[in-house]
């Protein structure tokens, strides 16, 4: 069981006079749910996914972050450990946080040229893999981190040759396969760069892809609805509820629209408004939003205010 | 022009490599024409931004870096059966004709003063000879430096639909007190249909200046392309050209470069189109680390007969350390409006929003940069049809990416 919480985030723009964006957002997810972040543009989704996954743009000048691990969630890492764990995650870089099972689904992900898509996932997941037992020892003692210094980095100087790592080659393709057929998609992927000349389709599902492959605790899918065709929105939706049914992810899903919950049911709405979360409910609360418009949440809000 | 003196060099010196070469008069007479001229020439040219001279070649010593008549090297020369790998003497003796003919054809000897030097002085070289309707794969020469100063002359004779792809590379074996200077020009013809593509690795080392000129002619159809990668020396100049004289010829002219510690490249690429219908793809790609410097020179020149050319020009610096610093200038000159053109060039540092996407999905900052710079040299490692130089070049990348702090 793992539960990233939210709380007070106050957070602006990286520079002198930067923009507040953030005014105080509480949220918490936990695995196994499903919630969907609503609000109008600007309004301060896509900061929040971007400052959960320590992207460097943005300052935090109040509030955390944290990540609640039950001990459960080591056990898979051959890990011992006695007591339940929380990270501030506004500590962590970003590579650390991910290792620790948070995934950031990009609104528009990055086109990289010449890095094999089967290449960087590999280096991914034994990044993950082996980040985590770095994190894990330095937070159970000097004594077993030496230890596994000692089995681990003799042949790799460098940090993850494309060459070694936990999972093989083989080992991976076999992974690969089997996660790209869920999500329907063809498996010449693997050879082609990492999103270079993708449709904005393509790169979604590529998204969900690498969640799979990653298997989060949490996942904060931003704006992966848009431009989607309606056979691709149900690839999609499939593997997110895939994703929380096999790997018990909880999800995080920011959306314009009610188009995909029809396929991922939220089990919370939270509808954000200025840098605040300003409503909350179950899935009705989605289809009102629909029906009425965040001008309805506007008045409504600030008329009780 | 320079006020270059040698002392070290005289027409005896000339003579008497010739003669240590047993070389045919015309030869040595060539020879000692360049050396006449040496006086009245000037440097390559180098890109000049205000107040500053990327790369001043006037300024070395060549009193203390030439010494042609200790030239010492270790050398390999192998091709496959059907086409012709010889030594410059092995070919002078068994292809008079062929290589009077030849010789000095592609580049003017009097084009620079480095040019006129290394013609004067050269003592070592290769000639690849691939007759009609020959097709030739995995041509390499291998040049080990082991003096101060080398003079190497190479050429490249592609006959009517003939194709060749070979590989010449230079190191430096053993050590020499005080610095060194490599000087190489190579000259390729293509036929008639033919093709050939000429690659390059440059790994000699930290102490040694480097000046080479590369330049092509193809004929009716035919097709030059270059690879230039250059990772060794103290100070490149790298001058790569194609001259399109055919109706419907063609080239490409692709380049690598990694620059570190306080290492020098000036890198220049350039066309000519001089025909009906011809095609030129210029394509660089050059990072540059600690306080390592490069300059950029490309020029697409499309002559006034050149009806229907497509020409295309891209060039990208990746700066690695704040400390260094780097220059491109693509140049367009056309006079023929019946011209497809595009030219580009960028320099810059590693994306930060990839960094942060990789970052996002556990890869650690050191990781995601190598995997970045690896994947930058991409589109010009899939160029490169000799696996020597791919293997060889991409190994020396992420040496140098291993050896980074």
């Amino acid at each position: 069981m793992a539960t990233l919480e939210l709380n007070n985030l106050h957070a602006e723009v990286a520079e002198d006079g930067g923009e507040t964006i953030l005014r105080g957002v509480d949220l918490e997810v936990s695995s196994g749910e499903i919630h969907a972040l609503m609000g109008p543009n600007g309004s301060g989704k896509s900061t929040t996914a971007k400052i959960i996954a320590g992207h460097p743009s943005y300052e935090v000048t109040d509030g955390e972050v944290l990540l609640h691990l039950d001990k459960d969630e080591f056990e898979t890492d051959g890990v011992e450990i006695d007591d339940d764990l929380t990270w501030d995650l506004l500590d962590l870089e970003p590579n650390e946080r991910a290792a620790l099972g948070i995934f950031l689904a990009f609104q528009y992900p990055a086109e990289i040229e010449g890095v094999t898509m089967v290449n960087f996932l590999r280096t991914a997941l034994n990044a993950k893999l082996e980040e985590r037992e770095e994190l894990f020892e330095d937070d159970e003692g000097e004594a077993d981190a030496e230890e596994e210094d000692d089995a681990g980095y003799d042949t790799s100087p460098m940090e993850g040759d494309v060459d070694e790592g936990e999972v093989g080659v083989a080992e991976f393709q076999q992974l690969l396969q089997e996660k790209m057929e869920l999500l329907d998609m063809d498996e010449k992927f693997a050879q082609r760069y990492l999103n270079a000349g993708f449709s904005g389709g393509e790169k979604k599902q590529n998204e969900v892809l690498q969640a799979a492959i990653l298997e989060p605790s949490v996942a904060v899918l931003d704006e992966i609805d848009s431009g989607l065709d309606i056979d691709r929105l149900q690839d999609v939706a499939n593997g997110i509820n895939a994703l929380r049914e096999e790997v018990g992810t909880g999800v995080l899903q920011i959306t314009h629209y009610q188009r995909i919950l029809d396929y991922v049911e939220p089990d919370y709405v939270h509808i954000m408004l200025d840098g605040e979360i300003v409503k909350e409910g179950d899935a009705d609360l989605a289809k009102q939003l629909e029906e009425k418009g965040y001008d309805w949440v506007r008045e409504d809000v600030y008329e009780t205010a | 022009m320079s006020t270059q003196v040698h002392a070290s060099v005289d027409e005896s010196t000339v003579r008497q490599l010739s003669e240590e070469l047993g070389e045919p008069e015309w030869l040595l007479e060539t020879r000692l024409d360049a050396l006449d001229a040496l006086e009245d020439l000037d440097f390559p040219d180098v890109i000049q931004t205000p107040g500053r001279l990327w790369t001043d070649l006037a300024d070395l010593d060549y009193d203390s870096l030439v010494d042609p008549l200790g030239a010492a090297e270790e050398k390999d020369q192998v091709g496959p059966d059907g086409v012709e790998v010889l030594s410059f003497t092995e070919a002078v003796d068994e292809h008079e004709a062929l290589i009077r003919e030849r010789f000095g054809s592609v580049i003017d000897p009097q084009t620079n003063y480095l040019t006129a030097l290394s013609t004067a002085l050269f003592s070592t070289g290769t000639v690849v000879y691939v007759p009609e309707r020959v097709d030739a794969e995995d041509v390499k020469v291998r040049t080990t430096m082991n003096s101060r100063s080398l003079f190497n002359y190479t050429l490249v004779v592609a006959e009517e639909s003939s194709s060749v792809r070979l590989l010449e590379r230079q190191e430096t074996g053993e050590d020499v007190d005080g610095d060194r200077y490599y000087s190489g020009l190579v000259e390729v013809a293509a036929g008639e249909n033919a093709y050939v593509q000429y690659g390059s690795l440059q790994n000699l080392d930290q102490t040694t200046y480097n000046y080479q000129l590369k330049e092509g002619v193809a004929d009716t159809y035919g097709q030059v392309d270059f690879i230039d990668c250059n990772a060794g020396s103290r100070l490149s100049k790298s001058s790569v050209e194609t001259h399109l004289r055919g109706d419907g010829s063609e080239t490409k002219i692709v380049g690598a470069f990694y620059g570190h510690e306080d290492q020098h490249f000036d890198i220049d690429a350039r066309v000519w189109h001089r025909n009906e219908n011809t095609t030129a793809d210029l394509v660089t790609r050059g990072v540059i680390d600690d306080e390592s410097r490069s300059v950029y020179e490309g020029v697409q020149d499309v002559g006034r007969d050149a009806w229907n050319t497509s020409s295309y020009q891209r060039e990208n610096t990746l700066m690695l350390s704040d400390e260094s610093e780097a220059d491109a200038s693509p140049k367009l000159i056309i006079n023929n409006h019946d011209t497809e053109a595009s030219h580009s060039a960028t320099v810059g540092q590693v994306d930060e929003s990839d960094m942060f996407y990789m970052g996002s999905r556990a890869i650690p900052e050191r990781t995601a940069k190598n995997m970045l710079v690896e994947g930058f040299y991409v589109p010009v490692l899939e160029e490169i049809a000799v696996d020597e130089l791919r293997d060889d070049f991409e190994r020396l990348v992420r040496d140098r990416l291993d050896s980074r702090d």
